[in-house]
């Protein structure tokens, strides 16, 4: 299990602190997918900070795509099918929702940007090369 | 459930001076409340009328939508530690939690044995010859222990050095984690808000000058610093906050809900303390005129 | 709330105790040792006739023994005492030291109201500070039970042969104690709670109580009922005044003696009428002639030959009672305003 650290001088606001270790935590292997980030309690413990910081920190990594919440049970980073790490991922992820927001934003409706993509995946893989 | 706490036009008058004065907020509920002002603005007052120790010279306050003080029901759901965490010196530590045992239906005993044994204090030890920050930690653990929805604790840490500064905000954020009760902390320290605290008031001189969510506050406080400029020939959306100029250069820390767009300004964020503190500054020039001139009620 | 009251009253409790404990020690040492010296005087079960002598022999025989008298002395200094220290020690700081130390903040922030508070506060004392002082009042009672009866009996001619109505011994027997200890109380509490401070609670306490104690034994005590007035023969006079102003046209003073009659009645004035009825206090002339100097009887034959009366005004015995009623119902009716007041007062929100 990871531990947070807090720089009180940085100007970085606490929860985005925490969500920036976690994607180093990802990126140095420290954290994998399937492990549980630390709960709210046990931050909290250590941090002497606001509970809804953490969630906050949580909720965040988690439209990140990078973690997910499992009630009653604790926040996990989710596992990937193929292994990359979850950062690129998430780079990705953000990159497909600019994307489709600006294709939205042109007047394409869901089955022509189906159509798009199915199209363009099919170039892609067909040719071999990514 | 709505406002934990709701105020509107109140007041506190003591012979010729106002310690509150048009005092309206509606504080959520789930937040840890920075209540924070110089020494004098007006804190102790409006907790203490908070917890029914004091009653209003003029408007209303409402807690947990009832009355403060308003009978057992209400005190028991309001925990409160004074300034300078008082105790009952000759009494012992177990005497304490026996007061709050037999005061207190709702009285978690466990909770109670649990914290004083984590906190390494003697049952048996008198409470007057216990340290500052164990007197704190004590008062805190009385108020916690009667499993209240609100806290209110008037400048806990005040008079406590750094480390038991630290166990202190560590004890009440972990009672925050585990049973979700709402905290109203005042303090004239502004090191530790930013860390701790999700919801902000600043006092100053008897008046509410700034109330609200401290990210919402955040994202809509900028520093605008640029060439040298006449605060006035700002849009109306944007109000000063602070300013300071140099013969060549204006730097300014503005509140405003629009983005900036004039690009002769390079736009930073405001750290919480540096927001605080501009308030803080500005209440001191705080005329009628000036107000005015911003169009700001402040 | 009891078990707090009871928790932090420990210390006052224990005072108490030890002070009961003494007392007792003191009057069990002596007691038997008084009654035995009563028995020895033969007054249980003697002739009317005789009984003031063999009253008197044994009162005064106990005065020149000199520690009874002491130990009377103390005890009834004990019994007077024993409210204004617990209105000072016990009332006046219970509002004022929460106040004062700032534990009010914990005190009133429990799930208990204010009143409910000061209610359980103000019973657990006011009841603790009446059990000691009548207690001690019912001591000393016992004790100097023989001294009472010796008096009843019509004893006189010391110091310890004070009646049931003298202010000394109305004060520390019967029921009075328990008025005078909780309205000590009272007063108390509520000085604390206006001043808000300790020790200038404390002193007002004092100042307040020992003013009603004096007043009330001056003036207010004898217009409880009124007075029955009535004229007698001259019952006895003080001999040192026919010395003073020699015989000739010379003023006298009547001696406060037991009104004939009326036994343990309380003696409230005394004054000379001449025939006539009105009040005088000129020795007739035909009474002034050198064979009337130091034969006081025979100056009395001569007086009331010539119809100078005694009129006094007095309460008799059989008022004693209603007289310790009436004036405990006050005191205990002054403590409960005054506890009204401090409910009314705290409950205003003190800041």
């Amino acid at each position: 299990m990871i531990e947070f650290q807090l720089d009180d001088t940085s100007g970085v606001a606490t929860y985005l602190q925490l969500v920036q270790q976690v994607h180093q935590a990802l990126r140095m292997g420290m954290l994998e997918p399937g492990d549980q980030l630390p709960t709210a309690q046990q931050v909290v413990a250590k941090l002497a900070i606001n509970p809804n910081t953490v969630h906050k920190a949580y909720r965040e990594l988690e439209r990140e795509g990078l973690v997910r919440a499992r009630p009653g049970l604790g926040t996990f980073v989710t596992r990937s099918p193929s292994g990359t790490d979850p950062v690129t991922q998430a780079r990705f992820l953000a990159a497909m929702t600019d994307w489709l927001r600006s294709a939205r934003s042109a007047g394409l409706g869901p089955d022509d940007i189906e159509a798009i993509y199915r199209i363009a995946f099919r170039n892609c893989f067909a040719e071999g090369v990514a | 459930m709505g406002a934990v706490i709701q105020t509107s036009g109140l007041g506190k008058q003591y012979r010729r001076t106002w310690a509150l004065r048009d005092c309206a907020l509606a504080i959520p509920e789930g937040r840890v409340v920075g209540l924070v002002g110089p020494n004098g603005a007006g804190k102790t007052t409006l907790l203490r009328l908070a917890v029914g120790m004091l009653a209003p010279t003029c408007g209303t306050i409402s807690v947990l939508g009832e009355r403060p003080a308003g009978g057992p029901g209400q005190l028991a759901r309001v925990g409160f530690v004074a300034q300078d965490t008082p105790v009952y010196a000759r009494m012992r530590v177990a005497d304490h939690l026996r007061l709050g045992a037999w005061l207190n239906p709702a009285w978690d005993d466990e909770l109670a044995r649990h914290r004083i044994g984590q906190l390494g204090l003697d049952p048996r030890q008198r409470a007057g010859s216990l340290s500052g920050g164990q007197r704190a930690q004590l008062a805190l653990t009385l108020a916690l222990a009667k499993r209240p929805e609100l806290l209110l604790l008037d400048e806990p840490v005040a008079s406590l050095d750094p480390l038991a500064r630290r166990e202190f905000l560590r004890l009440l954020m972990e009672a925050v984690a585990e049973h979700g009760v709402s905290v109203v902390l005042s303090s004239h320290l502004v090191a530790d808000l930013e860390r701790v605290c999700d919801y902000l008031i600043v006092l100053v001189a008897s008046r509410v000058r700034v109330a609200g969510e401290v990210s919402a506050l955040l994202a809509a406080h900028h520093r605008l610093s640029g060439p040298r400029r006449d605060p006035g020939t700002l849009p109306a959306s944007q109000e000063v906050i602070e300013e300071s100029h140099t013969d060549k250069q204006s730097t300014l820390l503005v509140r405003t809900d629009e983005p900036v767009h004039d690009p002769s300004w390079t736009v930073r964020p405001v750290s919480l303390e540096d927001l605080v503190l501009a308030y803080m500054s500005r209440a001191g020039d705080d005329t009628p005129a000036r107000r005015q001139r911003l169009g700001v009620v402040s | 709330m009891i078990r707090l009251s009871l928790l932090q009253f420990r210390v006052q409790a224990v005072t108490a105790a030890a002070a009961l404990a003494g007392f007792a020690i003191l009057l069990a040492v002596t007691g038997p040792h008084l009654a035995s010296l009563y028995a020895a005087n033969g007054i249980s079960g003697c002739q009317p006739a005789s009984c003031e002598h063999l009253a008197s022999n044994f009162l005064q025989q106990l005065y020149a023994a000199g520690t009874y008298w002491v130990l009377y002395l103390l005890g009834v200094m004990l019994i007077l005492l024993t409210p204004a220290v617990i209105g000072l020690f016990w009332g006046a700081p219970l509002i004022a030291r929460e106040l004062e130390t700032g534990t009010s903040a914990l005190a009133w922030t429990q799930s208990i109201t204010r009143t409910r508070w000061l209610a359980v506060k103000l019973t657990v004392g006011g009841l603790a500070a009446m059990a000691v002082t009548e207690g001690l009042s019912l001591m000393q009672a016992w004790w100097a039970a023989p001294i009472g009866r010796a008096v009843g009996h019509g004893g006189n001619g010391t110091n310890l042969a004070m009646g049931r109505f003298s202010s000394l011994v109305f004060a520390t027997h019967g029921i009075t104690p328990l008025g005078y200890a909780m309205f000590a109380y009272a007063v108390g509490v509520t000085a604390g709670a206006l001043i808000r401070r300790t020790v200038p609670a404390m002193a007002v306490t004092l100042a307040i109580f020992a003013a009603v104690q004096i007043a009330m034994p001056l003036w207010i005590r004898p217009n409880l009922f009124p007075a029955r007035h009535t004229v007698i023969p001259v019952t006895s006079l003080d001999s040192i005044s026919l010395q003073q102003g020699g015989l000739n046209g010379s003023r006298f003073n009547l001696g406060t003696g037991n009104i004939p009659g009326q036994p343990g009645a309380w003696l409230l004035s005394s004054g000379a009428v001449n025939a006539a009825g009105q009040a005088t206090s000129t020795t007739p002339a035909a009474c002034t002639t050198q064979s009337m100097e130091n034969n006081t009887s025979a100056l009395m034959d001569c007086l009331a030959s010539h119809g100078t009366r005694e009129a006094i005004s007095y309460q008799p015995a059989s008022r004693y009672w209603a007289f310790q009623w009436t004036e405990t119902a006050i005191y205990l009716a002054l403590a409960l305003a005054l506890a009204g007041y401090c409910f009314l007062r705290l409950n205003r929100r003190l800041s």
